[in-house]
C-alpha cells in the first residue's frame, strides 16, 4: 500500500466531517441525503483501507453493501423527497414538521 | 331460675307483649299499608296484648322476690359478650303496665283523632314501632340493650313528630329533636363503654348489687354516673338539652300523650331509677343530677307561664315535672320519683288527650282563641281537663297531689333547705301556670265569645276519644290512694342499701298544699274572676317576658352553635381545606406535569438537522469520553 | 393456618360465571336490549348463590382457609393460581355477590350502550371476586388492576356530573396506588428468599425482619389506603362516586373502597404484623381525621351523591380506626363494618339512583317532598341513611359499637372524638332526609311514579340484609372470629 493507513483515516474522516457538515446545515433535503451519501462513503473508504491494512476480505464485502445499501437508500431517499416537493413546493426540512 | 312452670309463663308473656308489635309495625310497615283498617286493628290488638301480658305478670308476680332474669349471649365476639334478654322486676313490672296501657289509650283514642288522614296506616305503624321498644326498653337486661331500644324510641319519636313532613316546622322538630337527644346520648354510649371496659359487665341487675363496682375509684364512678346521665338529660328534656321537646309538639296529639309527656320522655328517669343504685355509689354525681333537675323544674316553669300554644304549656310543664322526678331520685326518695312519674304519666296523658279534643275540633292551638270559641261547652274534655290540672297542681285528693307531696318529702329530708325551697317555687309555679291556662279555658272574655256562633250546638265528642279521657280521669283521681300499696310493692324486696324517705314534720307537705292553692288564688285574680284583664304578672315586666318566651335563649344560643361553629366554620375550613388544599395540591402535581411536558416539547422541534447535530454532539463527547 | 381444599371448586365458578356471562353478552345483538339484562340478571344471580352456598358451607367451627384451590401457574417464578376464602374475606366476597346483582337489577332501565356497560360491569366485578379470593399476591396485584381498568370507562362513558374528571381522577389516584402495593410485592418476594408469592407461605412468622416488615407496610397501607380513602388521600371517591353511573356508583362504594382497607388487612396487616404494630398510632391518627372530617364537608354538601360520597369517607374511616387498634374487637368491627357499609351506600346509590333518573337532579335544593311522590324509594333511602347514622337495628350499629369499643380500649381520645362524630353524621344525613324528602311537594315531579315490584326488588333485599344483620349480627360475627381470633393469637408480641 502506497498512502499509509493513517493518512487514508486522515482523509476519510475529513470527507466525514464534510459530508456531517453538510447535512446539519444545508436547509434542502437534496443536500441532506447527499451529506449522508458522503458520510457512507467515508465509512466506505475506511473499510477498504481496513481490509487492506488487515489482510482481510470482510471490509470489501461490506463495502458492497453499503453500496447496495445506499443506492436503494437514494432511489427511496429521493423518492419521498420529489413526493415531498410535490405535496408542498419546498425542499426546506424546517416545513416538514407534523409529526412533532 | 327459669324452667319452672311460672317462670316458663312469665317468659312467654313477655315475649308477646314485646315481640307482637314488633310483628305488627313490620307487617303494617311493609305489607298492609294500603288498609288503614287492617292497620288501626292489628296495632292496636297487638297492644291489648302487651297490656294484658303487662296485667298478667303484675298478677302473677305481685309477690315476687329477686328479680327474675332470662338472657342469652346475644353478640358472641370473643371479648364481648353482652347477654341480651329480659330482667323484669318490680320497678320495671310497674313500668310496662304503665307504658302499656298508656299505649293502648292512646292509640284508641287515635282512632278518632287521626281518622281520614293520609297516613294513617303509617301512623299506626310507627305506633307499632315505639310500643315494641318502649317496652323492650322496660324489660331490657343489660344496659347495651337498653341503649339499643333507647335509640329506637328516640327514632319513633322522629318519625312521629315529624309525622306531617310537608309542614316544615314538623320536620324541623323532628330532626331538633333527634340531634339533640343524640347529643346526650352519645355522652350515655360513651358511659356505657367505658363502663363496660372497666368492669367487663353491663347486666343491669349486677350494676344493682354494687359488688362489682367496689373496687372502682369513686372519681371514675362519678365520670359514669355523668356520662350516662346525659343520655337521661336528652331524653327527658332537661337542662340543656330541654328545647326539642316543646318543639317536639307539632307531632300529632296523641303522639305528644304517649311519647313526649307519659312513657318516652319519662325514660330517662326510669333509667335514673333502674340504676339508682349504682348513681347513688357517686354522691357527687347525684348533687349534680339534683342541680339538673332543679335548674330545669324551674326554668320550664316560667316558660310555661308565659305561653299561649296550650300544647307547649304541658310540654314546659312535662320538662318541669321530669325535673321533679330527678330531684326526688337525686334526693335519695326512690319510691318519691317513681310515683311520681306513674301519675304524670296518668294526668300528663289526660292533659294532652284533653288538648287534643280542642285541638282536633277547633284546629287551633292557641288558648285565647280556644277559649272565644267555646272550647268549655265540651263537657267530657273539659271536665277531665280540670281534673287533671287539678292534679299536676298537687290538688288533694288527685294523685298529683300523694305524690308531689312525697318528693317534697323527700326533699325536706336534704340537709341544705335551698333544694326544697326551689320544690316549693315549682308547686306554686306549677299552680300558677295550670290554672291560668285553665281559668282562660274556662271563663272567655264577654267582648270576644260574642263572635263565637252559637249554631256549634254542643260540639261532639267521638267515643274513641271520649272513652281514653274517662278511664284516665278515673285513674287520676283514684291512684293517689293506691300510695301505701305501690310503696309497700315498690320498696319490698327493693335492692338494699336505699335511703327511704327521712321522716321529717308534716310542715313541708302543708307548705306545698298551700303554695299550691296560693298559685290558684293568683291565677284566679289574675285571669279567672270577673273583670280580671286575663293578663299576667309577667307580661307586664317585659324583660322577663322576652326572656322566658324567647326560652332563656337556649335555642339561640344552640342555633349559632350550630351555624357559626359547625356549619359556618369547622364544616367550611374544611370543605375549603378539601377543595384548595388537597384537590388544589393534586391539581399543582397534575399541572405541573403537564407544564413540564410543556416545558421539554419546546426540545421537539421536529427539525431533522438539530436531531443529528445533537446525535453528533453527543458521539463526538463519547468518544473523547472513551479516548481519554 | 388451616387449610381445606375445595372438593368442588366453588370459587372458580364464581369467577367462571362472571367470565362466562361477559362472553354471553358479548354474543348477544346489541339492539336486543332486554335480553343483555336478564342475561346479566341469571349469571349474576347464579354469582350470588354461589356466593351464598360458601357462606353458608363455610365451616365455622375449623375455620382457616377453606375451599382452597392451588394450581402452579409460573413455577420459576413462584406463581400460582391459589384460591381460599377465610374469615375475613368471606363477608366480602358474600358482600360482592349481593351488591353485584343489586347492581344489576338497579341498572335495569338502562337504554344506552347496554351490551357494553354491562360487559365492562362483569369485567370489573370479575376483578373485585378476584382479589377477594385469592391467596397469591401476584394475582391479587393483577386482579387489582383488572378491575380498575374497566371502572375509567364505565365513568367516562355513563357517568353524569363531570365524568371526565371524575374518571381520570380515580384512575390516576388508583394508578398511583398501584405503584406502591407492586413495589412493595416485589420488595416481599425479594426478601422472602423463598421464591413465591403464595400468600400463606409468606404469612410464616420471622420470615421477615421488623425493618422490612415496617418499610412494605408503610407502603401497602399507602397504596391500599388510596383505594379505602383514607385521610387525606380520600377526593377521588366522592368525585368517582358522584360521576359514576348507579350501578358502578354501587360496586364503587360498596365494594371497590373495601378492597382497599381488605388489602390493608389481608397484604400489608397479615404479612407484616410487626409494621402493623409500629405503624398503628399513624393509622389511628389518620382514620380519626378522616372520620370527623368526612362528616364535616359532608354537611355542606348540596349534591346528594356527594353527601354520600363523604359519608362514605366518614365511615371508612371507622373501618379504619378499627384495623388500627391492634385488638380481636378491632378487626371484627372492622370487617363487620366493612360489609355493613358496603350495603347500606349500596342502598344510598341504587335508591338515588331511581330518584335520578326520574327527576333528573341530584341536588338536594331541587328535590323535596319525595315522600309523598314515591314513599317506598324515599323510605329506603331513609332506612340506609338511619343506617348511617348508626342505628340499632340496623348493621352499621354492631360494626360501629365493636369499634368504637376497642378504641375506647387503646386510643381513648380518638374513642371520644369518634363517638361524639356520630351526632354531626346524624346531622347531615337529617338534613338531607329533611330536604330532599320532606317538605311540601314539588310541583315539577308530581306525574312520577313509585318502584314497580321489580325495581323495589334489589333495594329491598339490600334492606333486608342490613334489617337481618341488625338484629342478628352473630350470623357475620361468628364468620369473622374464626380468622381474626387465631390470627391475634399468633401475633408476635
Amino acid at each position: 500500500m502506497i498512502a499509509p493507513f493513517s493518512h487514508v483515516l486522515i482523509v476519510a474522516g475529513i470527507l466525514f466531517a464534510l459530508g456531517a457538515f453538510c447535512a446539519v446545515v444545508r436547509r434542502n433535503l437534496i443536500m441532506i441525503v447527499l451529506g449522508i451519501e458522503i458520510m457512507l462513503n467515508a465509512a466506505s473508504i475506511v473499510f477498504v483501507a481496513a481490509s487492506l491494512h488487515l489482510n482481510n476480505l470482510d471490509g470489501q464485502s461490506f463495502v458492497l453493501f453499503i453500496l447496495a445499501v445506499a443506492a436503494t437508500e437514494v432511489s427511496v431517499g429521493l423518492a419521498i423527497i420529489v413526493y415531498a416537493f410535490r405535496r408542498t413546493g419546498s425542499f426546506d426540512p424546517r416545513n416538514f414538521n407534523l409529526l412533532r | 331460675m327459669p324452667g319452672s312452670p311460672s317462670h316458663t309463663l312469665d317468659l312467654a308473656a313477655m315475649i308477646a307483649a314485646t315481640m307482637l308489635p314488633l310483628a305488627s309495625c313490620l307487617v303494617i310497615l311493609i305489607a298492609a299499608r294500603s288498609r288503614p283498617r287492617l292497620c288501626a286493628a292489628l296495632s292496636i290488638g297487638s297492644a291489648t296484648i302487651a297490656l294484658v301480658c303487662s296485667i298478667a305478670l303484675m298478677a302473677l308476680n305481685s309477690k315476687m322476690g329477686a328479680p327474675i332474669q332470662f338472657t342469652t349471649d346475644f353478640i358472641a365476639s370473643s371479648g364481648l359478650n353482652i347477654g341480651f334478654g329480659f330482667l323484669l322486676d318490680r320497678l320495671n313490672l310497674l313500668m310496662i303496665v304503665v307504658v302499656s296501657s298508656i299505649c293502648f289509650l292512646v292509640q284508641v283514642y287515635s282512632l278518632g283523632y287521626m281518622a281520614g288522614d293520609s297516613g294513617f296506616s303509617r301512623y299506626y305503624g310507627f305506633m307499632s314501632l315505639f310500643t315494641w321498644a318502649m317496652m323492650s326498653l322496660s324489660l331490657s337486661a343489660s344496659l347495651l340493650q337498653l341503649y339499643f331500644f333507647w335509640e329506637l324510641v328516640g327514632l319513633s319519636s322522629y318519625l312521629l313528630i315529624g309525622f306531617w313532613y310537608e309542614k316544615f316546622s314538623a320536620t324541623q322538630a323532628g330532626k331538633k329533636a333527634f340531634i339533640m337527644t343524640r347529643a346526650g346520648d352519645t355522652a350515655f354510649f360513651i358511659g356505657i363503654l367505658v363502663l363496660f371496659l372497666h368492669t367487663g359487665d353491663l347486666s343491669i341487675a349486677n350494676l344493682g348489687s354494687r359488688a362489682p363496682l367496689a373496687h372502682l375509684s369513686p372519681s371514675f364512678l362519678t365520670l359514669c354516673a355523668l356520662l350516662i346521665f346525659g343520655g337521661i338529660v336528652g331524653k327527658s328534656a332537661q337542662f340543656p338539652l330541654l328545647t326539642w321537646l316543646p318543639d317536639a309538639m307539632e307531632g300529632p296529639t296523641p303522639v305528644s300523650a304517649l311519647l313526649h309527656s307519659a312513657t318516652m320522655v319519662a325514660a330517662g328517669v326510669y333509667l335514673f331509677a333502674r340504676l339508682f343504685p349504682f348513681f347513688s355509689l357517686s354522691a357527687v354525681a347525684m348533687s349534680v343530677f339534683l342541680a339538673i333537675g332543679t335548674i330545669s323544674m324551674l326554668l320550664a316553669s316560667t316558660m310555661a307561664m308565659v305561653s299561649r300554644d296550650i300544647k307547649k304549656v304541658w310540654a314546659y310543664s312535662t320538662i318541669s315535672q321530669l325535673g321533679f322526678m330527678i330531684m326526688a331520685l337525686a334526693a335519695g326518695g326512690y319510691f318519691a320519683g317513681i310515683f311520681h312519674l306513674t301519675t304524670h304519666a296518668g294526668f300528663k296523658a289526660l292533659l294532652f288527650l284533653c288538648s287534643g279534643v280542642f285541638i282536633h275540633h277547633f284546629e287551633t292551638n292557641d288558648v285565647y282563641e280556644l277559649s272565644r270559641r267555646g272550647a268549655r261547652r265540651m263537657l267530657i274534655p273539659m271536665v277531665s281537663m280540670v281534673l287533671g290540672a287539678a292534679a299536676l297542681s298537687g290538688i288533694p285528693p288527685l294523685s298529683g297531689y300523694f305524690s308531689k307531696e312525697a318528693v317534697m318529702g323527700s326533699l325536706a329530708g336534704l340537709a341544705d333547705p335551698v333544694w326544697l325551697a326551689a320544690g316549693l317555687t315549682g308547686v306554686f309555679l306549677t299552680a300558677y301556670y295550670t290554672f291560668r291556662l285553665i281559668f282562660i279555658l274556662l271563663f272567655p272574655r264577654k267582648s270576644e265569645v260574642s263572635s263565637a256562633p252559637s249554631h256549634e250546638s254542643a260540639p261532639h265528642t267521638a267515643p274513641a276519644m271520649a272513652l281514653p279521657l274517662i278511664i284516665l280521669a278515673t285513674v287520676t283521681a283514684v291512684l293517689g290512694f293506691f300510695e301505701t300499696p305501690l310503696k309497700h310493692f315498690l320498696e319490698n324486696g327493693m335492692i338494699p342499701g336505699i335511703v327511704t324517705g327521712v321522716r321529717v314534720g308534716a310542715w313541708p307537705h302543708m307548705a306545698a298544699l298551700a303554695l299550691a292553692l296560693a298559685g290558684v288564688a293568683l291565677a284566679w285574680t289574675e285571669f279567672g274572676r270577673k273583670g280580671a284583664e286575663q293578663i299576667g304578672f309577667i307580661d307586664r315586666i317585659p324583660v322577663l317576658y322576652r326572656l322566658f318566651s324567647e326560652r332563656w335563649y337556649i335555642d339561640r344560643f344552640y342555633a349559632l352553635l350550630v351555624d357559626l361553629v359547625v356549619d359556618r366554620g369547622l364544616s367550611r375550613l374544611c370543605n375549603l381545606n378539601d377543595r384548595k388544599v388537597i384537590d388544589g395540591g393534586i391539581e399543582g402535581v397534575c399541572g405541573a406535569t403537564v407544564e413540564s411536558g410543556k416545558v421539554t416539547a419546546v426540545l421537539q422541534t421536529g427539525m431533522v438537522q438539530y436531531r443529528l447535530i445533537v446525535i453528533f454532539a453527543v458521539l463526538a463527547l463519547l468518544s473523547l469520553y472513551y479516548y481519554y | 393456618m388451616h387449610m381445606e381444599p375445595a372438593s368442588f371448586p366453588f370459587l372458580s365458578a364464581i369467577l367462571l360465571s362472571c367470565i362466562a356471562g361477559m362472553f354471553t353478552i358479548l354474543f348477544i345483538p346489541e339492539e336486543k336490549h332486554r335480553l343483555i339484562k336478564q342475561v346479566s340478571a341469571v349469571f349474576s344471580g347464579i354469582c350470588l348463590l354461589l356466593t351464598l352456598y360458601v357462606f353458608f358451607a363455610f365451616n365455622r367451627r375449623v375455620g382457616g382457609m377453606q375451599f382452597v384451590e392451588n394450581i402452579p401457574w409460573i413455577p420459576s417464578l413462584g406463581i400460582s393460581y391459589f384460591n381460599g376464602v377465610d374469615g375475613f374475606s368471606l363477608p366480602n366476597l358474600l358482600l360482592t355477590g349481593i351488591v353485584f346483582f343489586t347492581g344489576v337489577l338497579t341498572m335495569w332501565e338502562l337504554e344506552n350502550r347496554v351490551k357494553e356497560y354491562f360487559a365492562l360491569y362483569f369485567v370489573l366485578v370479575a376483578g373485585v371476586f378476584g382479589l377477594f379470593m385469592s391467596l397469591d399476591l401476584f394475582f391479587i396485584f393483577v386482579w387489582y388492576d383488572v378491575s380498575l381498568f374497566p371502572m375509567y370507562l364505565l365513568i367516562a362513558i355513563w357517568g353524569t356530573t363531570r365524568k371526565e374528571y371524575g374518571a381520570m381522577k380515580l384512575t390516576l389516584y388508583l394508578l398511583a396506588g398501584s405503584s406502591l402495593i407492586l413495589p412493595a410485592i416485589i420488595f416481599l418476594w425479594a426478601k422472602s428468599g423463598i421464591n413465591t408469592f403464595s400468600f400463606v407461605s409468606l404469612m410464616h412468622p420471622g420470615l421477615f425482619s421488623p425493618a422490612d416488615q415496617k418499610f412494605a407496610f408503610l407502603l401497602l397501607f399507602l397504596g391500599f389506603g388510596i383505594l379505602a380513602a383514607v385521610w387525606p388521600m380520600h377526593t377521588w371517591s366522592p368525585d368517582g362516586h358522584v360521576a359514576a353511573p348507579h350501578g358502578v356508583s354501587m360496586v364503587h362504594a360498596g365494594v371497590l373502597m373495601k378492597i382497599g382497607a381488605f388489602g390493608v388487612l389481608r397484604v400489608a396487616i397479615m404479612l407484616c404484623p410487626l409494621g402493623w404494630i409500629y405503624w398503628a398510632k399513624l393509622m389511628a391518627v389518620l382514620a380519626v381525621i378522616g372520620i370527623i372530617y368526612g362528616a364535616l364537608v359532608g354537611l355542606r354538601q348540596t349534591d346528594l351523591k356527594y353527601v354520600i360520597g363523604y359519608s362514605s369517607v366518614s365511615h371508612m374511616g371507622v373501618v379504619g380506626l378499627g384495623l388500627s387498634t391492634v385488638t380481636v374487637e378491632g378487626l371484627n368491627g372492622a370487617v363487620f363494618q366493612m360489609f355493613a357499609h358496603g350495603i347500606m351506600t349500596a342502598l344510598l346509590f341504587s335508591s338515588v339512583g331511581y330518584i335520578y333518573d326520574r327527576t333528573h337532579t341530584k341536588a338536594i335544593p331541587e328535590l323535596g317532598g319525595l315522600s309523598r311522590i314515591m314513599p317506598v324509594a324515599s323510605a329506603f333511602f331513609i332506612l340506609a341513611a338511619l343506617a348511617g347514622i348508626g342505628l340499632p337495628g340496623l348493621a352499621n350499629f354492631w360494626g360501629e359499637l365493636l369499634v368504637f369499643l376497642a378504641a375506647f380500649k387503646v386510643y381513648p381520645l380518638f374513642g371520644v372524638i369518634a363517638v361524639v362524630t356520630l351526632v354531626v353524621t346524624a346531622l347531615f344525613m337529617l338534613r338531607v332526609v329533611q330536604k330532599a324528602f320532606y317538605g311540601p311537594q314539588n310541583p315539577h315531579f308530581a306525574g312520577l311514579k313509585d318502584l314497580s315490584p321489580w325495581l323495589g326488588t334489589p333495594r329491598a333485599i339490600l334492606a333486608a340484609v342490613l334489617l337481618i344483620l341488625g338484629l342478628y349480627p352473630s350470623l357475620l360475627f361468628n364468620v369473622i372470629r374464626t380468622a381474626s381470633v387465631p390470627f391475634m393469637h399468633g401475633l408476635p408480641r
